[in-house]
């Protein structure tokens, strides 16, 4: 995937009445791609990307980058293709390991992350994101509404997935800003051959 | 709860039950209650499934009072699948009510001289045990739905499955829950065999008429609850985390940093992962009108279980745990939700220990009985076991002795028990655990409560490779010590990390008991359950070489972090040091 490819990919668009995250849920757990600065710290990241504050950064109890736990969002560095996942606290002893800092670290030192950029090469790129359980109600809203890119058979096998309560709460889908069924939804995802779409999602109650 | 049920299920003419004074045994519940009456009666070199073996059933200290939390309950005995000491414990309603009848254990000795299957029933006015020979090879289901039949539905149920009566080394204990379905199990080292060598099918508890047990202070009592379970409920997993998915929400974080064993212990990372997630789970129950959040006995404020719905709506089995569905499903390449629960009923219903036999059909699976990821097959496989074909037998006798039969070098196993769902590889610390602990590879072994609560073994640097032995230790120390009070191990989480929420949990004790037990004191009591267990093990022969992960974990690289597990023989030696 690349960077200037995003503007080519379909944007879908859904208008959702009511709580919309549940419904959403599966592909913020799978991993969703944003585009964002890189050459920034987690915590920046998590601050000016995302938009957690304080309070819900506090909530972000494991973070893992490239599938290696993250002690200190300071140090760490966002790059262009890393893979940020983000869950609050968990249960069990290796739950405890997980966090970052805790008194447990040390049980998964031998895949703890360790930043080895020494220069933040500062730009633009694209992170893939993946968001667990508490933390998609309360960072899921803002994300979808901004937009992510996902992969069109994963768009295509979450929609033709979905119930007939998730299409009653569906006020509209628009293509590209034009209105569109949701029969039409497979065909659209796949106009554009690069198998990706861009998707947003804007709901009353999303709190976004 | 001062006295002592003693079933000699040997003795001429038949049964013979005895109620008896704690004595030695005072001031022990749960584990500390089983190991100490294990390591002192049961001689360490006898057969497992022979008459001089016990098996130990006993509530924890507050089992049977107001407070949260308290419904656990331990069984011990010489394990079939280890050779050594065991100490499975369970949630669900028997513990409250065993303890409201005023039994602090059962205890089932001796043999039976012929192959006739009993009952026991207890209540209010005493024990009453018969033959029913109309309930051999009934699964627990249909069991306990005998059980209701004959006795009302006030009961609570303690039994096996045909797995038990079979004497498999993976047969279960089971406990009804607060619905009367038999879903919790006291799982690991094959305890139903030790029951089913006793000829005891059912032991059928009724509290009815019997008062909640009354503390010593009841308002110190009333107000350290209160503090216990604001704790509790203040806390971010025991209050939000695990109410909303239940234990199943450690597979995406897991499986993110690669220490989620998949396709028996090759990889760290599953493909399907997201498909059988705690979140898709929760989901799931809730758009078939199941339910995500419930207790498995009154008294809960966790309320991490659940209910599991099949398509159609209806009830399949209680929620699968983290480890059922993993074992189930990454370790067996099955992503499937729907039948990795109808596994997980199986496995219920027909005795067996969840981790154990997904363990034994991953080996199984690459020993070429079936495809990695063949939902069906595995499903045939545990239908196997419950039928006991010659095939099943295999299977039933767990994942080691599986390995053997078929030639499979990758057996996770540690003294002959299957390792549960965090690769030792990946998270070293709890691979020393798994490697030390006297029950074989087990992930609750080492659990609770923080060393910087409870000081045990004084300050350590984590940092310091040496800082993981002295960690895993320190939580076999303080889990030992939580196993005996019957309080629930996710109880931990709040106690680890909010001090007065630990002292919560002392002055529950304290003001229940008039003691003045200190942190100290719930030291000693771990140190004391971690000796008589280990010289029971040593006792039957085990050495350091028991104390051992299987070779591969040293040599074959696990990916995607392409780590070994690197702490040494002679750390792992270290452990027990105090």
């Amino acid at each position: 995937m690349d960077i200037k490819d995003i503007e080519s990919y379909p944007h879908i668009a859904f208008d959702m009445d009511g709580p919309l995250v549940s419904h959403f849920f599966l592909l913020l757990q799978q991993g969703v791609t944003i585009r964002s600065r890189t050459g920034c710290s987690v915590a920046a990241f998590l601050r000016e990307e995302i938009g957690a504050d304080g309070e819900t950064i506090g909530k972000i109890q494991s973070v893992i980058l490239d599938g290696s736990p993250v002690d200190d969002l300071e140090s760490a560095v966002i790059k262009d293709g890393s893979v940020l996942a983000l869950s609050a606290a968990m249960p069990g002893l290796v739950g405890a390991t997980l966090r970052r800092g805790g008194t447990y670290s040390s049980f998964r030192s031998a895949i703890t992350y360790h930043e080895t950029q020494e220069k933040c090469v500062k730009g633009e790129g694209l992170i893939q994101i993946k968001i667990f359980n508490l933390l998609m109600a309360e960072l899921g809203p803002g994300l979808l509404k901004k937009g992510v890119v996902i992969g069109s058979e994963d768009f295509i096998l979450f929609t033709t997935g979905q119930s007939r309560d998730f299409w009653k709460v569906c006020r509209g889908i628009t293509l590209d800003g034009k209105p569109l069924g949701a029969g039409e939804l497979p065909d659209s995802a796949r106009l554009s051959g690069k198998g990706q779409v861009f998707l947003s999602v804007s709901s009353d109650k999303a709190g976004a | 709860m001062d006295k002592i049920l003693r079933i000699d299920m040997g003795a001429d003419g038949g049964p013979k039950t005895s109620s008896v004074p704690l004595g030695q045994y005072a001031g022990f519940g749960g584990r500390a209650m089983t190991s100490a009456i294990v390591s002192k009666e049961v001689p360490p070199l006898c057969h497992p499934l022979g008459a001089e073996n016990k098996l130990v059933i006993a509530p924890g200290l507050l089992s049977g009072t107001a407070s949260a939390m308290s419904g656990r309950i331990s069984v011990g005995g010489k394990s079939p699948l280890t050779g050594g000491i065991k100490e499975a414990n369970s949630g669900g309603q028997p513990s409250q009510v065993l303890a409201r009848l005023g039994y602090a254990a059962i205890v089932l000795e001796g043999k039976p001289k012929n192959d006739d299957l009993y009952k026991v029933f207890i209540n209010k006015d005493g024990v009453k045990i018969s033959v029913d020979n109309s309930l051999k090879m009934l699964p627990n289901y249909d069991l306990v739905a005998k059980m209701k039949a004959e006795y009302g539905d006030k009961i609570s149920c303690i039994s096996i499955g045909p797995a038990g009566e079979m004497r498999m080394a993976s047969a279960t204990v089971a406990f009804t829950d607060m619905e009367l379905r038999p879903t919790r199990h006291a799982g690991r080292g094959g305890l139903g065999a030790v029951m089913g060598s006793k000829g005891v099918k059912a032991i059928v508890l009724d509290d009815t008429g019997m008062p909640m047990r009354a503390p010593k202070d009841p308002e110190k009592f009333k107000a350290a609850n209160k503090r216990f379970v604001d704790g509790l409920k203040g806390h971010a997993v025991t209050g939000q985390g695990l109410p909303a998915y239940g234990t199943n929400v450690l597979t995406n974080i897991l499986n993110e940093v690669g220490g989620y064993p998949t396709y028996n212990f090759k990889q760290g990372r599953f493909d399907g992962a997201s498909k059988i997630s705690g979140e898709t789970q929760a989901e799931t129950e809730k758009t078939r009108g199941a339910n995500p959040t419930h207790g498995c006995h009154r008294g809960c404020v966790i309320q991490c279980s659940g209910t599991y719905n099949d398509k159609d709506g209806h009830y399949l089995t209680k929620q699968p745990e983290y480890e059922t569905v993993w074992a189930h499903g990454g370790n067996c390449g099955i992503s499937d939700l729907d039948k990795i629960a109808m596994m997980d009923f199986l496995d219920d219903n027909y005795g067996i220990d969840t981790i154990e036999m997904g363990a034994t059909i991953a080996v199984a699976m690459d020993a070429g009985l079936a495809e990695f990821g063949d939902a069906d097959a595995a499903i045939q496989m545990i239908h196997e076991v419950g039928k006991g074909t010659h095939l099943g037998r295999i299977f039933g006798g767990g994942a080691a002795a599986t390995g053997k039969a078929y030639g499979v070098e990758r057996v996770p196993v540690v003294k002959g028990q299957a390792m549960p769902a965090y690769d030792p590889r990946a998270v070293q610390g709890i691979g020393v655990t798994y490697a030390t602990s006297p029950m074989g590879a087990d992930h609750t072994a080492g659990y609770a409560v923080a060393q910087n609560v409870l000081k045990v073994g004084g300050d350590v640097n984590a940092l310091k490779p040496e800082g993981q032995v002295e960690l895993s230790r320190n939580l076999q120390i303080a889990t030992a010590a939580i196993d005996s009070t019957g309080m629930c191990l996710f109880i931990a989480f709040a106690v680890l990390d909010q001090p007065d929420t630990f002292q919560a949990l002392l002055d529950l004790l304290n003001s229940f008991y008039g003691m003045n037990l200190t942190g100290d004191g719930v030291t000693d009591l771990g140190k004391k359950v971690l000796s008589m267990e280990r010289d029971f093990n040593a006792r039957a022969g085990f050495t350091s070489k028991q104390d051992r992960l299987p070779e591969y974990f040293k040599s074959e690289k696990f990916a995607p972090h392409n780590v070994t597990f690197g702490v040494k023989d002679e750390d792992l030696d270290k452990v027990f040091n105090w």
